[in-house]
């Protein structure tokens, strides 16, 4: 079956292994994500004052191009496009002057072909007609953990990884209902469904510096050694994120963090979907591993699975 | 230094805009403090977040401009998930930051990147932090 | 059930109707035109003298009224004034002095209804009239009544053996009264009990408790009943018929010696909840060592099976054979006249905190679990060891505020102790460890009692409890320690405590699985779910159900003070009861016109008293008066207008309606 699905732009640039190890895993699972025709950016930040209306118009965008695609369903696997995707569609649906004054500037929108160059305009009006889900709500949700493990191919070995939700998945809670900010578990349902030993530790929902990295680094680099340290102190082997600037932020940014703090020896920062590609049984070629720059090669060992236990 | 309290149509409009701004009732923090004992980079700002609310109820706006507080919030919505009175103080600083610095004193812009950096940066950082701290 | 009939209604004639409309100082007649509504309705059919007073409610106002009732031999009077439930008694009265029927007196509302919702001074003079007039039509129609009278049973129920519902039987008791007293523990003692010491005081709990618990065990007038619970009641004010159930102890208290040997061979073990589970009890157990009745108990869920197949070690070492498994469950019927509801408190529990570690964390504890702790006859003797390792903690961080006054994610309330039990904890700790940190997060400190704030300074200047203002966001564990993220919005700094115990004050809520009780008893709660008072300022221990008091934490947090101080006003106005020769219920309720009435039974349906009842042999609807309250749904049900409420009757209604329409 066919799922729209929207990666955002660093997806497909800064983190193409999130991008691929999604795709590949999807397939394994018999759903061909499609992305909606000339999408854009999703504009990364929710305006959270009531003026910046303006602010709301690129990812209502992306959403009237996913209805008029005859989907009612997008997925999407960055926190940061999931946060605003689904933040704006909500302000839409509650707020009726902003859905006028929003649909009055988008129709306007003109979309030309890049390669026919043909121009498309008069869009109709977006209700709120489209539901956001993060992938793991949908795998969850809509396939089922236990279909998951139907499928998988090999055996992680327990592996023991800590879930890193980070902020925008789980705050504000009445607008993400993703699961409790305080006592998540909807990822480490997730780890285990695939095989993994998900590790409790406390700092799975602080923040990891976020865009702190570019304007004041030494604060993020704090932050993001703070959760670094934490899930290695309480056993993990690797740290998995859903977020590409956690990933940036706990990934990239690991040299300056041990340089800054001594007492870190580093741990392997990856996608939660490479781990379900890999457990799907997805060639290691086809991961993406060649984005990190803390070596994750060795956490993928050929292991075959026991028999499917359903 | 004293600080004259005032409590005229200046500061009177100065609370009006945040709260419209921001869709926050500033008068409903009873300043218990629990924003700043979560948010991740309260270490590092010389105003803490309860401080900056307190200010705004005060009428204070002219301390709080010269905070470098309001470009250390990561809009990482802890003080949001926890705030007893469900007060979105993201939202406060967003709109402190909207009233104080329209123009933007490009608390950090394109300038301020390397061409390396900005080749390494993923995407979406770019867009956030300009979003929230350039004009 | 004795209610006495009214006499006879006089039959209506020309009527001669006395008008007092009052100024109300400023609150009526700054809107209202008073003089000009007393000129208008001066010859309307049927009022014979029309005037106006500044205060009528005052005095001379009242006086005004019985002189002009006896001067003009009136037969029916109209007070233009304030709403009904502020003086509507008072000119009851003050007619009854001048020998006039008190349910010949009509009020009509021109301030609530009027004066102070309108600002038109044209428009609320006219409206004034029209209220008036209608009343006018009313009142030709009034009949004299005389108030229904029931006999009284002057037998008390205490439903909760805690310190309040004790409080309370022993003063009905020690009026010469007969009371039950309920609780459905095995022991009395309630959660005051499990407390080590009590602020201000600093006096040891239980020393101070278990007198009254033995003065209420061997009080000849108290029928002390535990391990009971209340499963129905039925009846009225004054009348109440009560079931009981008795739970099987499968002990025989009278029996029982206290030798301790069945606990001794009692393979099961339970987690202790006198402990808050922080200890273990065998299943045949004794709750504490001053329980009341002074006998084992044998909790049949945890039990193997009892019986000798499965187990029955306890049965045979029993010298006494107070063993017995084959008790069962019995039900007893009692009546009495009043009911005081003692039901306690619960706290709130730490799941609902996620950012403290839900319940995790072993030595985050609440405040009960530190009691014991405390407490001499506790799981550690009064040690302060912590629940992990047994270890003395160093440093003990106190968070107040844990679940209360958040009206976003928890109970918008305060809860009222916890900063005293908060500085009483710390400082207990301090005594026990002087080398030990104590740190109290607090977003304010209210001490507002007799001492109380002597106490809490005491707290911080002699026993050098550190207090800093504001509302730890996380509690965490990191390399074996406990680590409080807070903040001191004093010195404006946020701070990371490293801690080896956390004490949380959880907000006080309603007794679990209170609901289902209150609902047998037909009382109403407030939105927490605590019993709710009939005036929050003026009738704080009655319920608005007639003959049902309350007493302690079963209406809302307070401390040991207050719950004695309201169980003793509870047992007070369950005296008033008591005192009265016979109860007058208010006889403006609907009867049933036999020749009316087709049996049709819509109106028992509709009433929210159980007041009517079908009566199958008759094929007419029977009204119990006493239980009637007037509320007039029957009668707006009834098809054939057999239901008319007294001095409120469908032609009254319309005569009233009619007036105010017309021109």
């Amino acid at each position: 079956m066919k799922l729209h699905y929207y990666p955002g732009c660093t997806l497909k640039d800064k983190t193409t292994g999130l991008d691929i190890s999604t795709r590949e895993a999807m397939k394994r699972l018999d759903v061909e994500l499609v992305e909606p025709d000339g999408w854009t950016c999703c504009g990364a930040e929710y305006p959270l004052t009531g003026e910046k209306i303006a602010g709301l118009a690129a990812p209502i965008r992306v959403l009237r191009q996913v209805r008029d695609e005859g989907g009612d369903i997008v997925v999407t696997t960055c926190s940061f496009c999931y946060s605003v995707l689904k933040r704006s569609n909500k302000a839409l649906r509650d707020d009726p002057v902003k859905r006028k004054r929003i649909n009055a500037f988008l129709r306007d929108d003109i979309q030309i072909d890049p390669l026919t160059k043909e121009r498309t305009t008069g869009f109709a009006d977006y209700n709120g007609e489209v539901q956001v889900l993060h992938l793991l709500e949908y795998l969850r949700d809509r396939v089922g953990f236990p279909r998951v493990r139907e499928r998988i191919k090999r055996d992680l070995g327990m592996l023991p990884v800590a879930a890193y939700y980070g902020c925008r998945l789980l705050r504000p809670k009445e607008e993400m209902g993703f699961d409790e900010p305080d006592s998540p578990h909807l990822f480490e349902e997730f780890l285990e469904a695939v095989g993994c030993a998900a590790v409790d530790y406390p700092f799975k929902q602080e923040c990891c510096g976020s865009y702190l990295a570019v304007s004041m680094p030494d604060a993020a680099t704090e932050a993001s050694y703070r959760v670094l340290r934490s899930a290695k102190m309480n056993g993990a082997r690797a740290i998995t994120v859903t977020c590409p600037l956690c990933f940036y932020n706990l990934d990239h940014r690991q040299e300056t963090i041990k340089t800054a703090y001594l007492d870190f020896a580093g741990l392997p920062v990856l996608f939660f979907t490479q781990l379900l590609a890999w457990a799907l049984g997805v060639d290691k070629a086809l991961l993406g591993l060649g984005d990190h720059k803390v070596p994750a090669d060795a956490l993928f060992v050929e292991r075959p699975a026991p028999e499917v236990r359903t | 230094m004293r600080v004259k309290l005032k409590s005229g149509p200046d500061q009177r409009k100065f609370i009006e805009r945040i709260e419209e701004l921001s869709g926050e009732n500033v008068f409903a923090c009873y300043q218990c403090g629990r924003c700043s004992a979560g948010c991740p980079m309260a270490s590092e700002m010389d105003l803490l977040p309860n401080q900056i609310i307190r200010m705004v109820q005060m009428g204070l706006d002219e301390e709080v401009l010269r905070s470098k507080t309001l470009y250390l919030c990561a809009s990482c919505f802890t003080c949001e998930s926890r705030c007893p009175k469900g007060i979105d103080m993201a939202r406060v600083m967003e709109a402190v930051r909207h009233v104080l610095d329209p123009k933007g004193q490009d608390a950090f812009g394109p300038c301020e990147l390397t061409p390396e950096l900005a080749r390494e940066l993923p995407q979406q950082v770019l867009v956030s932090v300009f979003r929230k701290f350039a004009k | 059930m004795t209610a006495k009939t009214p006499k006879t209604p006089k039959k209506p004639k020309d009527k001669r109707i006395g008008l007092f409309v009052c100024h109300c100082g400023v609150n009526i007649a700054s809107v209202v035109d008073v003089e000009k509504v007393a000129e208008a309705l001066k010859d309307y059919p049927g009022v014979s003298v029309s005037t106006d007073y500044v205060y009528m409610c005052s005095d001379p106002g009242q006086q005004m009224i019985i002189d002009t009732i006896k001067e003009k031999h009136l037969d029916g009077i109209i007070v233009a004034a304030c709403s009904p439930t502020l003086h509507e008694k008072t000119f009851q009265e003050a007619a009854k002095l001048a020998g006039l029927n008190p349910y010949q007196i009509e009020i009509a509302n021109i301030r609530e209804q009027d004066s102070w919702v309108h600002s038109d001074k044209e428009k609320a003079t006219k409206k004034a009239i029209r209220i008036v007039k209608s009343h006018v039509e009313k009142a030709i129609q009034n009949e004299d009544l005389a108030p229904i009278t029931v006999d009284v049973n002057r037998r008390a129920l205490v439903i909760g053996g805690g310190v309040s519902g004790l409080q309370a039987a022993l003063d009905i008791a020690d009026h010469g009264y007969e009371v039950i007293l309920v609780e459905k523990a095995p022991s009395i003692g309630g959660k005051m009990i499990q407390l080590s010491e009590t602020f201000p005081t600093l006096d040891c709990s239980q020393c101070i408790l278990t007198p009254k618990m033995v003065e209420v065990s061997r009080h000849p007038r108290i029928k002390l009943l535990t391990y009971h619970e209340v499963d129905s009641i039925s009846g009225f004010v004054g009348n109440f018929k009560v079931k009981i159930r008795k739970k099987p102890r499968y002990v025989d208290e009278t029996l029982c010696n206290l030798c301790g040997e069945c606990e001794k061979v009692c393979p099961q073990i339970v987690p202790d909840e006198f402990n808050m589970g922080l200890s273990f009890r065998k299943a045949i157990y004794m709750p504490f060592p001053q329980a009341i009745p002074g006998t084992y108990t044998l909790d049949a869920e945890h039990c193997l099976g009892l019986s000798p197949v499965r187990c029955g070690k306890c049965k045979d070492v029993c010298e006494k054979k107070a063993i017995d498994y084959d008790m069962k469950e019995t039900i007893l019927e009692e009546e009495v006249g009043a009911v005081v509801v003692a039901t306690g408190y619960d706290l709130y529990t730490m799941q609902a905190l996620g950012e403290y570690g839900g319940e995790k964390y072993e030595d985050v504890v609440n405040g009960l679990e530190f009691e014991r702790i405390l407490s001499a006859s506790g799981p550690t003797g009064g040690e302060v060891l912590r629940p992990s390792d047994g270890k003395v903690p160093k440093s003990v961080v106190f968070v107040q505020c844990c679940g209360s006054r958040d009206t976003e994610h928890h109970l918008p309330y305060c809860s009222k102790i916890c900063c005293m039990y908060t500085a009483k904890h710390a400082m207990l700790y301090k005594h026990r460890v002087p080398d030990g940190q104590a740190t109290v997060f607090y977003i304010d400190v209210r001490t507002g009692g007799k001492a109380f704030d002597e106490f809490y300074q005491r707290a911080v200047e002699e026993d050098k409890v550190l207090y800093v203002r504001g509302k730890v966001s996380k509690i965490f564990k990191e390399d074996g320690k406990l680590i409080v993220w807070g903040v001191d919005t004093l010195t404006g700094k946020k701070l990371e405590v490293e801690a080896d115990m956390v004490v949380l004050a959880m907000a006080m809520v309603k007794a679990d699985g209170i609901e289902d009780l209150l609902r047998k008893l037909k009382i109403a709660t407030d939105i927490h779910g605590f019993v709710a008072e009939a005036h929050p300022k003026l009738r704080p221990v009655e319920s608005l159900n007639a003959g049902f008091f309350l007493a302690g934490c079963a209406h809302g947090p307070k401390d040991i003070p207050e719950a004695v101080a309201q169980a003793s006003a509870a047992a007070a106005k369950v005296g008033d009861l008591f005192a009265q020769a016979e109860l007058v219920h208010e006889p403006t309720v609907v009867p049933v016109n036999d020749e009316l009435c087709s049996g049709c039974g819509i109106c028992v349906t509709m009433c929210p008293y159980g007041a009517r009842t079908l009566d199958p042999d008759k094929g007419v609807v029977v009204v119990n008066e006493i239980l009637c309250e007037g509320c007039g749904a029957c009668a707006a049900a009834c098809p054939s207008g057999a239901a008319q409420q007294r001095n409120q009757t469908d032609g009254q209604i319309f005569s009233m309606l009619r007036a105010m329409l017309r021109e």
